[in-house]
């Protein structure tokens, strides 16, 4: 099942954010790991991803790093801010208020 | 695996981003389609399907361009504080100064990479300004060498030539007594020294031979500034008559006849059948007054022998430190004034003029040159013009791409700049094109000039002229970038998509066209008119009568040395049978002799006529000169017209007699017949002369003049030592050189004949520096027009190319092939007529200019301008023409299709 571009705009920066929360990646990883951990149905292509890379970057809510890892090419590594650790924790919070809203109303949370 | 930060640079514009910053976010995109690329290959994938996939990653780059500008927003606008961030960038890695380098090399990249993509567009355009970028500064060159390079001497700018101003003859050489009280009383020069350029007869192994001498004032190389190589220069003692007999030689007599022996000083040498030492070599680059003098004498005088009245030196002078040419020529007036009065009988109303040795040399062609760079510099100027036309529909054509650019977030001013730098780029390659030209065209100059221009041996390309090609190149490239800069400035992409992503056709990038369009045919009329003006100068001048026949003429030299014929019998004899030997030849028709070489120098002298009273001192009328053999006329063909030419019998010892020109009995005998009149040649010192003949006028001053007033003479009654000796012949007189040195041989094995060659030299070389001109403005004219008609043909092509719907639309209501001709040669001929008349005012404004440059035509010729007018439109319908048969051509199907 893939989800529409509107229904995946609204949650692109969040899920990049949370994705660096653990450790650094780089961009290709990202987008990657999208697809992996949705087992394949969320899928974000380069010309979406990288600009959004770089709007989060201009916000100050991550930061990109040229390392180059033991026996791989040097890449741009990006790492969460601490004003991008504060922005992840509201956007987690709105997302679970709102999936619980959501779900309270279509009333599959209690079934 | 392909390169994909050249992939990415090649198809992500991002004009409004700092070079650091466009650098990041390429590199980026790039690393992540190689994770793409060695993803795919991992998987198993062919490396050309995994280089598919990765290419697959991104589909619309504009968008993703859009993207990134907007996502990245804080990182270009507003312009101020981009720049501010990247000097901050820069400032910690490599210092701030580097900002504006680092722009404008990745402005100019950006350049390079799109004229890569339009091949024909950067070759045509390339051509062109290295076209007219090469014409110019192969002009510049020559301007630059003959009238710019100072003199190689040191301080050479108070270096002067001194003139006597003789009323009857305007400049003049000075006289020895005259010079000598110029000497002494001048207070405004350091040193004043005299020459007389000659020849000397050298005697060597392989016979002897005549090189170009002069005899100098003893002082001449230290006025100069000179000093030798190896010995010295001449002493006081050795400029007195009672000298020593001593030479100076050049370096490269030096080097070829002495093989560079130093052992050459003190050696005894024998000059002119004298013996002499020599005493000096100067340096190589040393050279006075020519540059192929070999051998320099002292020039002696005794003060109590020098005359006021045989004018036959050169004299240089350098001023003293602070005192100016103008201070100069006011006190030498002065000081010959004094003279004048002071010897009423020998000098009355002579004056004197002080020049710039260098005016001196160069004055008479410097209007020549100026006029040709002037010229030269409207064959630039259209080049612009053209390639300002290409950039423009260039521009049209990219007005989508600019305007996204624009959208972007690349200001109007961000934009100008990338224009500029693709002009820029234009220019340096044009400018590398244009030396080279200039460089292949300088050995045909040299060629073509040599006869005509002074200093034209010292062309070549210097850090003067480099500069200028540097110069004139950014300059064009500012000129023709203007136009399309302005164009792209006014670019804004609701105007594209209003025009539905169609080029525009209309509006004020057409008008600039036009205007440019118009101007570059007005140009090329400007030097058409001129150059047709030249051409008919020059075909009027070459058809001129000379008065005598100089084909299949050889002609040499031969001077007789004073130690070895010191009587003028002795001279004679020998003149008497060099004649005789070569008339005896059956390869000589027949031969004569004469003092002075037609067309090369002159030799007047002031006559006056028995039976009418006596003008006042040096207010005598004055005439050519020429002393003849009997076969003079015959061996040239000059025309007898009444009573008789010279015989044998016209010895030392008979009468004295004078033959007169058409022109001279025109003059001095209007009404009546000169035949037995009396006359009394020069300063009367031989007493009187009978007028025994009439023959036609021959043009000894060049073609260009009317034969002036001639007398002659028979070479018995005033022998010189120095003749030029012609022979005719049947065929080619080249073949007549080895006959003439074998009598030569037989007759004084010490003698060289020298300055050989066909007398048809003479009257080239009198036409050379017109010549010159004519041809230099012929080819800059043709360029002009050729350039001219690509420019019209090139926006006429266009305009077809943009009108295809329109022009279909005709068609399918009816309209037939011819109209649709008519309409596309009438529309550019509409701009050529304009063209054409804007220009021809501007050629009859600056006609003037050329006025002293023609012969036989007058600048406002009426049928010179319409032939030109029409030639242009000719050229003009033809541009059209080719561009018109493909839009009659348009299927009106097909045209309507495309909307």
């Amino acid at each position: 099942m893939m989800f529409s571009a509107e229904l995946k705009k609204g949650s692109t920066e969040m899920l990049v954010l949370s994705l660096i929360e653990e450790r650094p990646r780089h961009g290709y990883e990202i987008g990657k790991l999208i697809e992996q951990r949705s087992g394949g149905r969320l899928r974000f292509a380069l010309p979406t991803l990288y600009p959004t890379l770089l709007r989060l970057e201009n916000r100050g809510w991550i930061r990109g790093r040229w390392v180059e890892k033991a026996g791989e090419r040097e890449r741009c590594y990006y790492r969460l801010t601490p004003e991008g650790r504060r922005v992840l924790d509201d956007q987690q919070q709105t997302w679970n208020a709102y999936v619980a809203a959501v779900n309270d109303v279509m009333g599959t949370g209690r079934a | 695996m392909r390169n994909w930060e050249a992939f990415v640079r090649d198809r992500l514009p991002l004009p409004a981003h700092t070079p650091m910053r466009e650098a990041r976010i390429i590199r980026e995109l790039a690393a992540q389609l190689e994770d793409f690329y060695r993803e795919a290959l991992a998987r198993g994938a062919s490396e050309s399907e995994a280089d598919a996939h990765a290419c697959a990653q991104i589909h619309d780059w504009r968008q993703l361009a859009l993207d990134v500008a907007t996502a990245d927003r804080a990182n270009r606008q507003p312009r101020m504080e981009r720049i501010a961030d990247t000097v901050a960038e820069l400032g910690q890695t490599r210092g701030g100064g580097l900002k504006m380098f680092g722009d404008f090399l990745h402005d100019m990249r950006y350049a390079v990479r799109q004229l890569i993509k339009t091949p024909a567009f950067t070759l045509v355009a390339v051509l062109t300004l290295g076209l007219g970028i090469g014409a110019t500064s192969a002009i510049f060159s020559v301007v630059n060498a003959v009238l710019l390079r100072p003199l190689p001497y040191p301080e050479a700018e108070r270096l002067v030539r001194v003139h006597e101003i003789v009323p009857q003859y305007g400049l003049f050489s000075v006289a020895p007594a005259t010079f000598l009280d110029w000497r002494q009383q001048n207070s405004v020069f350091e040193h004043t020294a005299a020459y007389n350029a000659g020849s000397t007869t050298i005697a060597g192994t392989e016979g002897p031979e005549r090189v170009p001498s002069a005899s100098v004032s003893w002082d001449l190389f230290e006025l100069l500034k000179v000093t030798p190589i190896l010995g010295r220069t001449f002493t006081a003692q050795e400029g007195t008559p009672a000298r020593q007999t001593v030479a100076i030689i050049s370096y490269g007599a030096w080097q070829r006849r002495f093989g560079g022996d130093r052992s050459v000083l003190e050696r005894p040498v024998t000059l002119n059948g004298t013996s002499s030492t020599i005493i000096g070599v100067m340096p190589p680059d040393f050279f006075f007054p020519s540059r192929t003098t070999e051998i320099w004498t002292p020039l002696a005088f005794d003060p109590a022998k020098a005359t006021r009245g045989g004018h036959f030196l050169g004299v240089i002078a350098r001023t003293k430190a602070g005192v100016s040419v103008e201070t100069a020529n006011a006190e030498m007036k002065t000081i010959s004034e004094r003279l004048a009065v002071q010897y009423p009988q020998q000098s009355a109303n002579e004056s004197a003029n002080v020049v710039q040795l260098l005016e001196n040399i160069v004055g008479d062609i410097r209007p020549v040159l100026l006029t040709l760079l002037a010229a030269v510099g409207v064959v630039v100027l259209i080049a612009c013009a053209n390639v300002a036309n290409l950039l423009l529909v260039r521009a049209s054509v990219r007005e989508k791409e600019i305007a996204i650019r624009a959208a972007l977030g690349a200001g109007g001013r961000r934009l100008c700049l990338q224009m500029l730098a693709e002009s820029t780029v234009l220019a340096i390659a044009g400018g590398g094109l244009g030396l080279l030209l200039a460089y292949l065209a300088i050995p045909a100059i040299k060629a073509l000039s040599a006869a005509s221009i002074p200093r034209i041996a010292d062309l070549s390309i210097d850090l003067t002229v480099l500069a200028f090609v540097v110069g004139a190149s950014l300059l064009t490239g500012l000129i023709f970038g203007l136009a399309p800069m302005w164009h792209a400035s006014r670019t804004t992409l609701g105007h594209v998509l209003k025009e539905g992503g169609r080029t525009s056709s209309g509006g004020p990038g057409r008008w600039v066209r036009n205007t440019l369009l118009v101007a570059e045919v007005g140009l090329s009329i400007v030097l058409l008119v001129g150059a047709t003006l030249l051409l008919r100068s020059f075909a009027k001048l070459t058809s001129v009568d000379p008065g005598f026949h100089p084909e299949r003429v050889l002609a040499f030299q031969v001077s007789l040395p004073n130690a070895a014929y010191p009587e003028p019998h002795n001279r004679a004899a020998f003149f008497s049978t060099l004649l005789e030997k070569l008339d005896a030849r059956a390869d000589v028709d027949s031969a004569g002799m004469v003092q002075t070489l037609p067309m090369r120098g002159d030799y007047v002298l002031s006559v006056t006529f028995q039976g009418r009273p006596a003008p006042p001192p040096n207010m005598e009328p004055s005439a050519n000169y020429r002393v003849v053999s009997p076969k003079y006329f015959e061996t040239l063909g000059v025309r007898v017209l009444r009573g008789r030419v010279f015989n044998d019998h016209d010895a030392e010892t008979s009468p004295n007699v004078a033959v007169v020109d058409q022109a001279f009995a025109d003059r001095h005998f209007p009404n009546e017949n000169p035949i037995g009149h009396r006359i009394d040649v020069g300063n009367g010192g031989t007493g009187l002369t009978e007028i025994v003949g009439v023959v036609g006028s021959v043009h000894y001053e060049g073609l260009d003049t009317n034969p002036h007033p001639t007398m002659y003479v028979p070479y018995r009654q005033d022998i010189f030592s120095s003749m030029w000796i012609m022979a005719r012949t049947g065929g080619d007189p080249a073949r007549l050189g080895a006959l003439v040195r074998q009598v030569m041989r037989e007759i004084d094995p010490a003698l060289p004949a020298f300055r050989l060659g066909p007398l048809t030299e003479a009257v080239t070389e009198s036409v050379a520096e017109r010549r010159f001109s004519m041809l230099l403005l012929t080819v800059f004219a043709g360029i002009a027009v050729f350039l001219a008609a690509v420019g019209l043909y090139g926006v006429v092509a266009y305009t077809v190319t943009q009108r295809t719907q329109e022009i279909g639309l005709r068609m399918a209501i009816g309209a037939r092939p011819g109209d649709v001709l008519r309409m596309v040669v009438g529309d550019g001929l509409k701009l050529a007529t304009i063209g054409v008349v804007f220009g021809t005012a501007v050629a009859l404004g600056l006609a003037r200019v050329i006025e002293t440059m023609l012969f036989g035509v007058t600048p406002f010729d009426a049928a010179n301008y319409s032939t030109t007018a029409m030639v242009l439109l000719a050229v003009a319908a033809l541009a059209c023409y080719m561009p018109a048969r493909r839009a009659m051509r348009v299927d009106p199907l097909v045209a309507l299709r495309q909307e």
